[in-house]
């Protein structure tokens, strides 16, 4: 059970972090490499938070998101402004070049971070209940967000700028806060990561993990977040049952993102959204009583 | 003064080879707009290739070399036919083609990581011992693969500026539609610069691998070279150059005057602030919106 039960909690955290930057990438088509630098934000202020200024867990939770969301802006603000705005994929970089500077600056930050030894003796708050609840606030907060007109802007952005652009949509606040929020998820992450390992290292929140998040987006599908949350579910649970091919995941990943790409570029789940109709219809179906059909 | 001279050398060497690979991201990214994360895949390939011809096959140097660019360009042309080509026929968005080259490169460089295994591997000696110039000491080997890089430059600048196929390569990094409209074969183009690109990245992966070791990971150092191309312009191969000697003696100095632990922390930080706030880099062309 303590088997099972690591690996849903693992999931779950990885799937607020994935849905966050599906926000991100699939819907406003903004690709980051550097999440894991947001989820390190995150993981490492609620972790401080709670052990050195007493801030009740949930709290230091939503803080560390905070946290992580108010140092997107850092990149987010100078990189979307005005003229200066970085086209695609420099974005990507930029935020590669942002999560691998939060890592190196936190492995060589000794006070209060403790450096490249790490953040020890966090306590384990991070059950699975909590992780199993985070995750499902942060679906339904995430699909309720696609469904707003912020959503709506993101989606408009996603697929063509300047049409957007057109309509009235304001380019510079949508991307930033789809930015923002972006890296609340990967920071609220971070803090149940944190959490629930009681031990934190610059060396969890390297490129690794920036492009495992990236994958699970892409594989599951642009433009869905159930896709991403499937994905992400498979992507930990795997690697658990194929152990033997431990060292070949990184390989099949590698051809997995090339025939993506090449073959089924919109992911597994792409342009389709999580909804229950089927649901509905079969419980109608189901009912006893109820004339199907007049004939 | 003697130690500045010193670390003046040594970044000067390292910049050398950061050049190299600066150059074919430059070179790539000026046809086609995007950036070949692959680069460390074929940087390895390199180093591998030119380690095992001389000491399993006991090759001379020189073969080794040759060998080593034979085998990257081979991987370079098939990773753009099978990786690059089919997402450039369907327009995809550039951002495909990315995500596209960093699944080759997390593919190729695992799969050497699991037939090789991921030791380090010292290069057997090519040049040893070293020049002393006014107190300054230059290694050999240094200095040839300095020189080599210099010859290499030159060639590629030569063929760009000087032929025909050059000339199509420049057309087509100015418009590639229009320079297939006027008679330009996009597809042998793309195979041109993939082919140059795989000559840089294996004599930077040789000379890298001779100068500290040949392991797997050894194309993680591509991404300094790609913050070279971005200090020096994105898409500009003299930027490139300059820039990557800038980076390389900038990384010496810290290490030297600071601590080698803030050396990786400040070039990340020079990409970001450069991408944010100089996006134009020291000689890249004030990039327009297009439509």
């Amino acid at each position: 059970m303590g088997y099972l039960s690591t690996i849903c909690v693992l999931s779950c955290i990885n799937i607020v972090a994935v849905l966050g930057l599906a926000i991100l990438t699939g819907y406003t088509g903004l690709f980051s490499i550097g999440h894991a630098g947001f989820m390190a934000v995150g993981a490492y202020a609620s972790a401080i938070l709670y052990m050195h200024f007493g801030v009740p867990f949930y709290l230091a939770l939503v803080l560390g998101g905070f946290a992580a969301g108010l140092s997107s802006l850092i990149i987010g603000y100078p990189a979307f402004r005005g003229a200066g705005k970085l086209r695609g994929d420099y974005f990507a970089i930029a935020t590669l070049g942002f999560g691998e500077a939060v890592r190196l600056l936190l492995n060589t930050t000794y006070k209060y971070v403790g450096g490249a030894y790490g953040l020890t003796e966090i306590p384990g708050l991070t059950t699975l209940p909590v992780a199993l609840g985070v995750a499902f606030l942060a679906l339904i907060g995430a699909h309720n967000l696609m469904r707003s007109e912020h959503g709506k802007n993101c989606l408009a952005v996603g697929q063509d700028e300047v049409a957007a652009q057109m309509m009235g949509v304001n380019l510079f606040t949508t991307k930033l806060k789809a930015l923002f929020i972006s890296a609340f998820y990967a920071g609220v992450a971070g803090g149940l990561f944190g959490f629930y390992m009681t031990y934190l290292s610059p060396s969890n929140f390297g490129i690794g993990k920036s492009s495992d998040l990236l994958a699970a987006v892409v594989f599951g599908g642009m433009q869905s977040l159930i896709g991403p949350v499937i994905t992400a579910f498979l992507l930990v649970g795997i690697p658990e049952l194929l152990r033997f091919l431990l060292d070949w995941r990184l390989v099949i990943y590698g051809i997995l993102f090339v025939v993506v790409m090449v073959y089924r570029p919109q992911g597994m789940l792409g342009y389709r959204e999580m909804n229950f109709r089927w649901l509905w219809a079969a419980i109608r179906w189901l009912k006893p009583g109820k004339p199907k059909q007049a004939n | 003064m003697t130690f500045f001279l010193q670390q003046l050398v040594s970044g000067i060497s390292i910049g050398a080879i950061y050049s190299l690979l600066a150059v074919g991201y430059a070179l790539v990214y000026s046809v086609y707009n995007f950036t070949n994360w692959a680069f460390d895949a074929f940087m390895v390939t390199g180093a591998f290739a030119a380690f095992y011809g001389i000491t399993l096959f006991f090759m001379p140097f020189a073969v080794a070399i040759v060998f080593s660019i034979v085998m990257t360009v081979g991987l370079a042309l098939f990773v753009e036919t099978t990786a690059y080509r089919p997402l450039r026929a369907r327009q995809a968005p550039r951002l495909f083609m990315m995500i596209s080259a960093m699944g080759a490169s997390l593919a190729a460089v695992n799969l050497a990581n699991i037939l090789f295994g991921g030791a380090f591997r010292k290069f057997p000696d090519i040049a040893t011992g070293a020049y002393r110039i006014a107190g300054v000491s230059v290694g050999k080997m240094d200095l040839f693969a300095a020189a080599f890089s210099c010859v290499v430059l030159s060639l590629l600048w030569w063929f760009l500026e000087r032929t025909k196929l050059g000339l199509g390569v420049r057309a087509s990094a100015l418009d590639t539609v229009t320079a297939g409209i006027m008679g330009v074969n996009n597809n042998k183009i793309a195979l041109i610069i993939f082919g140059i690109s795989g000559v840089l990245s294996a004599v930077a992966g040789v000379f890298f691998g001779a100068k500290y070791a040949v392991f797997p990971y050894l194309g993680l150092v591509t991404i300094k070279a790609m913050i070279g191309s971005i200090i020096g312009g994105i898409g500009s191969l003299v930027g490139a150059v300059l820039g990557s000697l800038l980076l390389g003696i900038l990384e010496t100095m810290i290490s030297s005057y600071v601590s080698s632990v803030y050396r990786d922390l400040i070039s990340f930080s020079i990409l970001v602030l450069v991408l944010l706030f100089f996006p134009s880099g020291l000689m890249g062309a004030k990039r327009v919106d297009k439509l």
